[in-house]
């Protein structure tokens, strides 16, 4: 059984998932990607959102009257995860 | 005057030049590691820049001393003529050589000591109760060690050579485990500053072994240096 992933992990994980589809997801995608629970990913998302690590946009969606909100990722997102990379390497090249 | 062991004269300042490259390494770690621990709060990354904040100031206090040491007529002078002020207070002067190399010695095998420590594969590792009084026995021998080192200076080279082969030890397993080039880069370092080590245990014999001892280390914390830029220019 792999270890608990750690708070820093946890947003890494939900930051690589809006990356790694294109920059922006559905957020029940996101909830599937990332492997959390609807209340945790809610709780993350508040937190990504108030550090300006994410934003919340609505997408006119075809044959819907109303639209779908997605999850974006910033500037600033793509910078932690920039770090959060090199934060690895360091680790793993240092045994820590 | 007081010294460990007598070095070639015509090396004398390359091996400050040396150090200091040194210790612009160890300070680049020191930094960047504590900042990794200033975002992700795991202590272990404080420790590990503690181990290369001690590694600096090694460094610092082994340039310190052996500066004033090479510029020995100058000092030379000065104690001639301060000499009727001071008087027999100048016999105490062996003191601040004995101080200067304690403190590199200490903080040297202080820094390889933790740096063996942190990379040990164990779960909550400095937490318990038990390693922390397992690190007060360590710190306990690292400072007799310093202390006996400054009358033989074998046993510092002896001690750090033996800490650095369990370095690379714990560095080798850790790039089978990972597989990464970066980790191999960190080993062969390790392995350069063990090999340096080695050489300086033997500079009693033949005095030249030295340069190729700090040859060695240098080229183990340039290698340091590559692997740093390499992470950090991703």
């Amino acid at each position: 059984m792999g270890s608990r992933r750690s708070r820093l992990e946890l947003v890494f994980d939900v930051l690589l998932a809006i990356q790694n589809k294109g920059g922006k997801i559905k957020p029940t995608h996101l909830m599937y990607k990332s492997n959390l629970s609807h209340k945790l990913l809610n709780s993350y998302l508040e937190e990504l959102i108030e550090k300006e690590l994410v934003v919340i946009e609505e997408e006119p969606v075809k044959k819907k009257k109303r639209p779908s909100k997605i999850v974006r990722i910033t500037e600033k997102g793509l910078g932690f995860l920039a770090e959060f990379r090199r934060m690895r390497e360091f680790t793993d090249a240092f045994g820590l | 005057m007081f010294r460990l062991f007598l070095t070639p004269g015509w090396f004398n300042g390359y091996d400050l030049l040396f150090e200091s490259i040194a210790l612009v390494v160890a300070m680049l770690i020191a930094v960047y590691s504590w900042r990794v621990y200033s975002l992700n709060k795991d202590n272990k990354f404080a420790y590990f820049s503690l181990a290369f904040i001690l590694v600096s100031l090694s460094l610092i206090f082994k340039m310190f001393t052996q500066g004033v040491l090479y510029f020995f007529p100058v000092r030379e002078t000065v104690a001639q003529v301060l000499r009727p002020a001071v008087g027999n207070g100048l016999e105490y002067a062996d003191l601040f050589y004995r101080a200067g190399f304690f403190i590199q010695m200490a903080s040297m095998l202080g820094a390889w000591l933790l740096i063996f420590l942190i990379s040990q594969k164990t779960r909550e590792r400095l937490k318990k109760y038990f390693e922390l009084s397992q690190i007060a026995l360590f710190v306990y021998l690292v400072l007799l060690i310093s202390v006996i080192s400054n009358f033989k200076y074998v046993v510092f080279y002896l001690t750090s050579a033996v800490l650095l082969g369990l370095i690379v030890l714990n560095y080798y397993k850790n790039y089978l485990n990972t597989g990464k080039n970066n980790a191999f880069l960190v080993m062969f370092s390790f392995l350069l500053i063990l090999f340096g080590n080695i050489f300086l245990i033997f500079v009693y014999l033949y005095n030249p072994l030295y340069v190729i001892g700090e040859v060695l280390i240098l080229c183990g914390f340039l290698l340091l240096l590559y692997t740093y830029r390499k992470i950090v220019k991703r």
